[in-house]
């Protein structure tokens, strides 16, 4: 090594050839030699001493500091020179902005509304896209789901037998980890009543859901006490988060304790550990985690493939390509599913043999990327993300548009500076410069402020979207954005200004010759269209969503969700509930009162089942049916309605065998005369009656086929109540319940704001909209406006002898007006048809829909005529109005 | 107006001027100062401090004739000025008068222990 540095030490040994060139580079000509010479010096003699490396490094460290402004040479520190020049732009400019008040702030209030737009929908967006994005392992853990896909249907679901995580675990050496997990109600999964064995009143709790322990491990959950690899290893151990540990065991580590659900005093569960609470930004939001080490819900349950029940999650080997994995759970199909299908006869095979998958979903992909997914978990929609982001560009366009606008339709009154500065040799460079100089600096200042608004308005917005944002003042980034972000705008929004401006001829312009500001009017006026295309199209938008919301909470469901409260955690009552019930009923305000956990909203129970005709089982397709245990005071209570037969009958013992279908699941099996036909899942039911369809899923899919069949217990009572006294109805009803459980407060919610509340997201979505609507038509009004205000500047004395001539007060209004409305008009032509194809594309969603009458436009269009018509007639009616000998007077 | 007070790194370089004679051009000025101070510097700080004091006219350079080392690059060689010498002179004067106002000005009459 020793040798071979000598033999190259020729090349090895020189000083850094670039820091030689940079050094050149910065440094003044007749600095060169000396100093090149000087550093040279002190290369050879660092060399003596030291290693070739440290040498160079101290080389460039030299060459740094000859940047000094001694020794760098002019031609660099040259824009020293301009920065002068540069003062003087700003100078200028802040005058300009101070000479206009109007249309400066017009500008950086349009700005402003659209930089805080912008910067709220940028925070919204960044919440929605931080979702899941936080485990270390993040590429290597997935959801499995099932995929059921041919030319009918294109169902995505994500529940499997209790095996199937222990299979893919076994079989594949790609699969490092796999767990379990029960979001559904399901025995404890759900919400229990929850007390500490040492203590005896019971509290409500929800978000109880039952886990692997290797879940703990593939969803990195935090542990604050407790050990992530142990605490749910033992069986009847549960994992609390941090909020109920502090709540039930405040300032204590509870790890040993034991806690008692729904009173099963037989049944203890120990905690095994305390977990960080979800982040708000995890597609998980539970608070109790259940073990499912060594639980077996019933016998056989978790070896077979005919109840599914369970959520997998998996991490793979690193480095394993999910498509290829997906490709070989084709056998975990064929061994188990198909094997089970077979031995049961089931006619579905061939369906499941053909068009079934089981694939991998990426854990980052849940939240934004479920679309179609049978997924109880809240979840965000990439296209709205990407919908909002669109919007608030646009309304940023038009901010931008405004001042554009105002630029050019203003540059008369800069014409004159700018031929004077060319006379005194500026370049057309210089003059773009300023006039970007210029727009930066109403982009900064807008920024500041808009940015400033941002942060007053965000607890405002925070409730639109329902989100809980924090606005990120103290992130280092914050700073160098503004900046940037300013800059840019500064210079979309300046570019066409300034080398318009720049473009004047001086000698046109010092002889008086522009035309004060009516060139490429043609352009502004494309402008004024598309801001207001813009916003007619937001406005159609906000009316249709309206509408949709209010037919989905009016439209006729087939019950009656008004005047119903649903109590529940009845089922610590046990056998006194029927009593219970029996109580409810004699009150005098209550009308009718019905046990059941299936409620037609979402949150409460569903049961899939597969129904056939009697005995056909091996032969026909199975139906799939939501088959709900209701007591017969179910469809009287809910003002659902029998079409055919009977409905259940409180002493028929005979009804244990009874069934009432719904009509789309008579329609499935092929049943024109339903009534007193023998249908079977696992048992045999015989048909009595026949409800009238009714919505119990979200109105974005069609009506299900589904049924009822009896029985008399339950976790919820719903109750009727008959008078408009609400309160006075609650009054009693819970004087009845502390009497019957004393120990357990009362917990109800109505039907129709559980109904409300399944369609929050769309409400959400209109009240967004109705604000970036809003938003858009200031806007374009303040341009507009701006405009208008700058025509009528331009042509008052033509309107003064117009009105000495005698022209009536209409005749003025109509031609001052006349020219801006029918530029809306032309924006209304353009906008509809879009407005139309965008929001027909959003029903698309819902199989139950309004459809998009003309009125809509009709609505929509005349808002924004009448909003345009009263911003330009401000100043016109103002310039009308003048007496004329005012602005003659001085000719 | 040029200022033309000296300040404690310019008196410095100045002295270290004087003391290298012919030999006086910033690489050797900067050798010069780290070894008698022991604190490091970078040429270009001597370099810049050098060119101010030219601009001060306590220095005047000149190229010297160019040699086989350091590539054939000539050296820019510094000497002191008479109003140079003279800056350093009043420097030293003032400071001496200070040390003479200085009470007890020998160091063994010192009473140390009246600080701690």
């Amino acid at each position: 090594m020793k040798s071979k540095e000598n033999t190259t030490k020729s090349n090895h040994n020189l000083p850094p050839p670039l820091a030689e060139k940079f050094l050149c580079w910065f440094l003044k000509a007749e600095l060169a030699e000396e100093v090149l010479g000087d550093l040279d010096e002190k290369f050879y003699s660092v060399l003596e001493k030291q290693s070739p490396f440290r040498a160079k490094i101290n080389y460039w460290y030299q060459v740094f500091n000859y940047l000094r402004p001694f020794a760098i040479r002019h031609s660099i520190t040259g824009n020293l020179n301009q920065y002068a020049m540069f003062q003087n732009y700003v100078l200028i400019g802040w005058r300009n902005l101070l000479r206009n008040k109007m249309y400066s702030a017009i500008k950086i209030g349009g700005f402003t509304l659209g930089i805080t737009a912008c910067f709220l929908i940028a925070l919204y967006m960044r919440d929605e896209l931080s979702y899941d994005q936080f485990y270390t392992n993040k590429g290597n853990i997935y959801r499995v789901y099932n995929e059921f896909k041919n030319e009918e249907h294109d169902e995505k679901w994500l529940s499997f037998p209790a095996s199937m995580a222990k299979i893919m675990k076994n079989d594949y050496p790609e699969v490092e980890k796999s767990g379990r997990l029960i979001p559904y109600d399901f025995f404890f999964a759900g919400g229990n009543q929850f007390r500490r064995e040492n203590q005896e009143q019971n509290t409500y709790e929800e978000g109880f859901v039952y886990a692997d322990q290797n879940l703990l491990e593939i969803l990195e959950i935090p542990m604050i006490y407790g050990n992530q690899e142990t605490a749910l290893a033992e069986p009847n151990t549960i994992v609390i988060s941090r909020n109920k540990a502090e709540k039930y065991f405040p300032g204590q580590n509870p790890v040993g304790e034991t806690i008692i659900l729904n009173e099963e005093v037989s049944r203890p569960f120990k905690i095994g550990g305390v977990m960080e609470n979800f982040p708000s930004n995890s597609h998980l939001n539970y608070d109790f985690l259940l073990t499912l080490t060594g639980e077996e819900f019933w016998e056989g349950e978790q070896t077979t493939w005919g109840a599914w029940n369970y959520n997998v999650y998996v991490q793979l080997v690193d480095g394993t390509n999910p498509l290829d994995l997906e490709e070989k759970l084709d056998a975990i199909k064929e061994t188990y599913y198909v094997g089970y299908l077979r031995e049961t006869g089931d006619q579905t095979l061939a369906d499941v043999e053909k068009y079934q998958k089981f694939r991998l979903q990426p854990v980052p992909d849940i939240y934004l990327r479920s679309t179609g997914m049978h997924d109880i978990a809240k979840t965000g929609d990439i296209r709205f993300v990407w919908l909002f982001g669109v919007v608030a560009l646009f309304i940023l366009l038009l901010a931008c548009i405004n001042f554009i606008n105002l630029s050019t339709a203003k540059s008369a009154n800069r014409a004159r500076e700018v031929g004077l500065r060319k006379v005194l040799g500026s370049y057309k460079s210089h003059l773009i410069s300023q006039f970007l100089t210029e727009s930066m600096l109403y982009s900064l200042i807008s920024f500041v402020l808009g940015i400033a608004l941002a942060g007053l308005v965000l607890p405002l917005f925070n409730r639109l979207s329902g989100k809980s944002m924090i606005f990120p003042w103290n992130e280092w980034w914050l700073i160098p954005f503004i900046l940037l972000c300013a800059g840019v705008i500064g210079l979309l929004a300046g570019i066409y200004p300034s080398f318009y401006l720049s473009g004047f001829k001086p000698i046109e312009i010092l002889k008086g010759n522009l035309s004060r500001g009516s060139k490429s009017s043609g352009i502004r006026s494309t402008m004024v269209v598309f801001q207001f295309a813009i916003s007619i199209i937001l406005i159609i938008g906000t009316f249709v969503i309206y509408r949709q919301m209010q037919f989905i909470l009016n439209t006729k469901l087939g019950y009656d969700k008004e005047q119903v409260v649903m109590i529940q955690g009845i089922n610590t009552l046990g056998a006194k509930q029927i009593s219970f019930k029996s109580e409810l009923k004699r009150l005098p305000e209550v009308q009718n009162v019905t046990i059941s956990d299936f409620l037609p909203v979402e949150g409460t129970k569903r049961d899939q089942n597969p129904f056939w005709k009697e005995g056909k089982s091996k032969e026909d397709k199975s139906v799939g049916v939501q088959k709900w245990q209701v007591d017969e005071d179910y469809i009287s209570t809910m003002g659902m309605k029998i079409i055919d037969g009977r409905d259940f009958e409180e002493e028929m013992s005979s009804d244990s065998q009874a069934i009432i279908i719904n009509q789309k699941m008579a329609h499935e099996l092929g049943l024109e005369n339903p009534v007193g036909v023998r249908i079977q899942n696992w048992q045999v039911y015989t048909i009595v009656g026949v409800v009238e369809d009714f919505h119990f899923e979200s109105l974005k899919g069609e009506i299900r086929p589904l049924c009822f069949i009896k029985n008399n217990y339950g976790s919820i009572v719903s109750v009727k109540v008959k008078s408009e006294d609400m309160k006075s109805a609650l009054q009693s009803v819970t004087a009845v319940w502390d009497e019957f459980a004393p120990n357990q407060p009362i917990r109800y919610t109505f039907l129709d704001e559980s109904y409300a509340r399944m369609y929050e997201d769309v409400q959400q979505t209109g009240r967004i909209f109705t604000s970036f609507a809003v938003l858009a038509v200031i806007i374009a009004c303040l341009g507009l406006f701006a405009l208008s205000a700058f025509m009528v500047e331009q042509r008052r004395k033509e309107i003064s002898i117009r009105k000495v001539l005698g022209a009536s007060f209409n005749n003025l209004f109509g031609m001052l007006t006349f020219n801006y409305l029918k530029l809306v008009l032309i924006a209304l032509v353009i906008a509809a048809p879009v407005g139309w194809y965008l929001m027909q594309e959003w029903l698309n969603d819902y199989e139950y829909k309004i459809s998009i009458t003309w009125d809509v436009f009709f609505i929509a269009g005349l808002i924004t005529v009448i909003i345009a018509v009263l911003t330009i007639s401000y100043e016109s009616i103002r310039a009308v109005r003048k007496n004329p000998a005012a602005s003659l007077r001085s000719e | 107006m040029k200022e033309t007070r000296l300040g404690d790194f310019e008196e410095t370089i100045l002295l270290l001027v004087g003391i290298l004679g012919e030999e006086a051009y910033a690489f050797k000025i900067a050798e010069e100062f780290e070894s008698q101070t022991e604190r490091p510097v970078s040429i270009g700080a001597v370099h810049s401090t050098l060119s101010r004091l030219g601009d001060k006219g306590f220095l005047k350079s000149e190229m010297s004739s160019s040699t086989a080392e350091r590539g054939g690059r000539r050296k820019r060689i510094y000497t002191i000025t008479a109003s140079g010498q003279s800056a350093l002179a009043a420097s030293r004067d003032f400071k001496l008068s200070l040390w003479k106002q200085y009470p007890d000005f020998a160091a063994d009459n010192l009473n140390w222990e009246i600080l701690s």
